[in-house]
């Protein structure tokens, strides 16, 4: 049946659309958006996850700002890409697919507003966690600059969670979508957590990873901090975000074949970047200054931080990177007593110097050995790294647990480093790892080491028992080696500083034994 | 002509929803009956261009649909009011009249008088600021003709668009309507005969997915003449007899 009704109007001039005003819809979706409601959860979070972490260590930018890339985007990532995947369900859910499917505006582009609203509150409120973590740092007299890159990190990370959330949301609605959307992104956070305890490279793309085996204050301090870890995770990121964003805008009701063929261009070019980025951090290697990745690595980032020490007036001067500036009295009290005992000797050094890390050795499960101090040069410097240490304010650690640690960690190896007793790597470098394999050879090197150690209260000798040492433990000492050293701690001080003045050269090249010592 | 349709079918797997309808229709405003299943919603659908035909051809505002570009010029002069309305709870009528103001590409300084023009319309004037989600039934489809009319559009179609109004909003929305065609095409998918009668001056009455009538209301009315037909009003009398011819044709047939 064919029928007409009244004759046509005169029909309207078409009208030119004048460019789309995404400011407008954005700003209701501003005002509309779930992330909104989610904020009081959301800055909680942050103050259990980051900000208390942050907190609850030393003031250095390094330490301050690792949190707020690791523990921040932990608790955020899974609650952002449910909330999102809710907000990208929402005209599936209520049932509005047909009425805005008709409208002029491109489907693609009107769905982008409510995912730029969702993360714009979410980084907002992010933002402002950073703000008070780094304001209270700089309060509290941190020496350095605070770091960008972990929070560009975490700001990448925010976008890609969302992102991904509100792609899955939005393709597959379904009421079950948001909370599967969470579980599966704190799933596979929590996996690459553990993978990147075993994987010193490809893991470490996982936004998780700060420094990859790196503790927090153990970089970025002597030198710049290395940017390039982070660097290849906004790479990752930033293509996570853009595949995802691409990928709605692949089906057929999301706009024109011009329009799809731009969304499917942007999703294979993010899909790129991200497994450019995977494979860039498969080049990465672990250095003593943080992790290289070649192709990103900038050379000048290799050249050591200028800053004037700050030393103590002791007899024996302690001097540390200013950033350590507050710990100079723990420092000068633990190496103290050490130093007088060795005051005088051939080889004994005249100084104590702050060193950054300079060789690292990786260790399965434990992370990252950084050797103990050395003493090198003439006249002798000790060089003395604190890389790795708990400092006082770090957790439950006090000043004095911090004193008495340091002692027992580095006396031993300074007094094993004097007596000429081998030690793993890094003459002259300012490190060693002490990996030594004490045998027959080093006897009488052992002996006397162990008596200055229980002298100085470093250890406690008994034949058969392990004696602690600084970098772990040593084989225990044999019957003889152990009654010489007996023997020698119990000379008066005066004759066995003599003895020592007179044969520490000697000991230190292996020419006397057990029982030349008196 | 508005709306051009030839020999257009829609099948949904192995439902022929539309069976080849033919149908023009210039400005003012045509009512869509029939029976349940009977295709309207399916045909609306197309003419919005929620979905495309199988086959046959649809000309909209002078415009083929099938491209996108010419699509999405007809989406920037359509109205449309689907039979089950989606909204989104959080928005107030302002705002959810204001979205949809923007996605169908207004120009940004019209939008703040095109709503309000809107909103006042359907009497929504008090519960501008209310949330979505406060309001009756009756208040949220006229929330829906809202977003519907805010564009001004050359061609509205409205599916069940007085289900649940009160009466006095029926009369209110029956003025809308022919205030609404005096301009524009409008087609109404109604299951109320009533509101054919008081706001359309053409019918098209259609079961199991062609038209099997087109005409005036008047026209409709008259095919009761001398019938038995079922209905308490003329025009249902009207509607039950064209219906009763059509099955007994379609009977005949087969």
């Amino acid at each position: 049946m064919t029928a007409a009704t009244a004759p046509p109007a005169t029909p309207r001039a078409w009208r030119v659309p004048r460019p789309a005003r995404p400011a407008r819809l954005l700003r209701i979706e501003l005002r509309r958006s779930p992330v909104l409601w989610m904020l009081p959860l959301l800055a909680v979070l942050f103050w259990l996850s980051a900000y208390r972490t942050a907190m609850s260590n030393p003031p250095f930018w390094t330490i301050r700002a690792a949190p707020l890339q690791a523990n921040a985007m932990l608790a955020f990532a899974p609650l952002l890409a449910g909330v999102c995947a809710w907000a990208g369900s929402r005209d599936g859910r209520r049932g509005l697919v047909d009425l805005v499917g008709v409208t002029a505006v491109p489907r693609w582009a009107a769905q982008l507003a409510p995912w730029a609203a969702a993360t714009i509150w979410a980084e907002a409120l992010y933002l402002a966690g950073v703000a008070v973590v780094y304001g209270v740092t700089a309060h509290q007299g941190a020496w350095g600059g605070p770091l960008w890159w972990p929070v560009a990190v975490g700001v990448a990370m925010i976008a890609a969670s969302c992102a991904l959330g509100f792609a899955a949301g939005l393709l597959l609605a379904s009421r079950f979508t948001a909370p599967l959307a969470a579980l599966v992104v704190f799933l596979a956070l929590a996996g690459g957590a553990f993978a990147i305890q075993d994987n010193v490279r490809y893991a470490q793309i996982w936004p998780l990873s700060v420094q990859g085996p790196f503790p927090a204050g153990s970089y970025g301090i002597f030198y710049p901090y290395l940017p390039d870890l982070a660097i290849a995770q906004v790479m990752f990121l930033a293509g996570l975000t853009a595949a995802a964003l691409g990928a709605i805008g692949l089906p057929a009701a999301a706009g024109g074949r011009w329009l799809r063929g731009a969304a499917a261009a942007v999703t294979v070019a993010g899909l790129a970047t991200a497994g450019t980025a995977v494979g860039l951090a498969g080049t990465a290697r672990v250095t003593a200054h943080g992790i290289v990745i070649p192709a990103l690595h900038d050379a000048a980032s290799d050249r050591p931080v200028r800053y004037t020490p700050v030393c103590s007036r002791s007899g024996i001067p302690v001097c540390l990177q200013p950033a350590y500036r507050a710990y100079l009295p723990e420092v000068t009290a633990a190496l103290g007593p050490v130093l007088s005992q060795l005051a005088g000797l051939p080889g004994a050094p005249v100084r104590v110097t702050q060193v950054a890390v300079t060789s690292v050795q990786s260790e399965r499960e434990n992370g990252i050995g950084f050797g103990g101090p050395v003493i090198s040069g003439r006249p002798p410097v000790l060089y003395l790294p604190l890389s790795g240490m708990s400092l006082p304010g770090e957790g439950n650690v006090s000043a004095a647990q911090f004193t008495s640690d340091l002692r027992q960690l580095s006396g031993p190896q300074i007094v094993n480093d004097l007596v000429g007793l081998p030690s793993g790597a890094a003459v002259g470098t300012g490190v060693t790892s002490i990996d030594a394999v004490m045998g027959a050879r080093h006897a009488a090197q052992v002996a006397v080491a162990r008596a200055l150690d229980q002298i100085m209260d470093l250890t406690q000798i008994s034949a058969g028992s392990a004696a602690r040492s600084g970098a772990g433990s040593v084989p225990p000492l044999a019957r003889q080696e152990a009654a010489a050293s007996r023997r020698f701690s119990a000379l008066p001080a005066a004759v066995r500083h003599a003895w020592l003045v007179t044969h520490l050269t000697a000991l230190r090249a292996g020419r006397i034994t057990l029982s030349e010592i008196p | 002509m508005n709306v051009e349709v030839a020999g257009v079918t829609r099948r949904f797997g192995r439902t022929q929803a539309v069976a080849g309808v033919d149908l023009e229709a210039g400005p003012g405003v045509l009512g869509l009956l029939g029976p349940n299943g009977a295709g309207k919603t399916s045909l609306l659908r197309m003419l919005a261009t929620v979905i495309p035909p199988s086959s046959g051809r649809l000309r909209l505002l002078g415009r083929d649909p099938r491209g996108y570009a010419r699509r999405r010029e007809i989406r920037r002069r359509l109205g449309y009011l689907p039979q089950n309305l989606g909204y989104y709870p959080g928005f107030t009528v302002s705002e959810f009249v204001e979205y949809f103001a923007l996605l169908k590409e207004m120009a940004p300084a019209q939008v703040p008088a095109a709503v309000a023009a809107a909103i006042e319309r359907t009497g929504l004037a008090d519960q501008a600021r209310a949330k979505l989600r406060t309001l009756s039934g009756g208040m949220l489809r006229r929330a829906g003709i809202a977003q519907a009319i805010v564009n001004d559009p050359d061609l509205l179609l409205l599916d069940e668009p007085t289900a649940g109004l009160d009466p006095e909003q029926r009369v209110a929305f029956r003025a809308l309507l022919r205030d609404l065609g005096q301009r524009a095409t409008v087609i109404v998918s109604t299951h109320l005969v009533e509101d054919v009668g008081a706001a359309c001056v053409q019918v098209a009455l259609m079961d199991a997915g062609r038209i099997v009538f087109h005409g005036t209301p008047g026209e409709l009315t008259a095919r009761a003449d001398g019938t038995d037909a079922a209905g308490d009003a003329p025009l249902e009398r009207g509607y039950s007899a064209v219906l009763a011819a059509a099955r007994a044709g379609a009977g005949a047939r087969s």
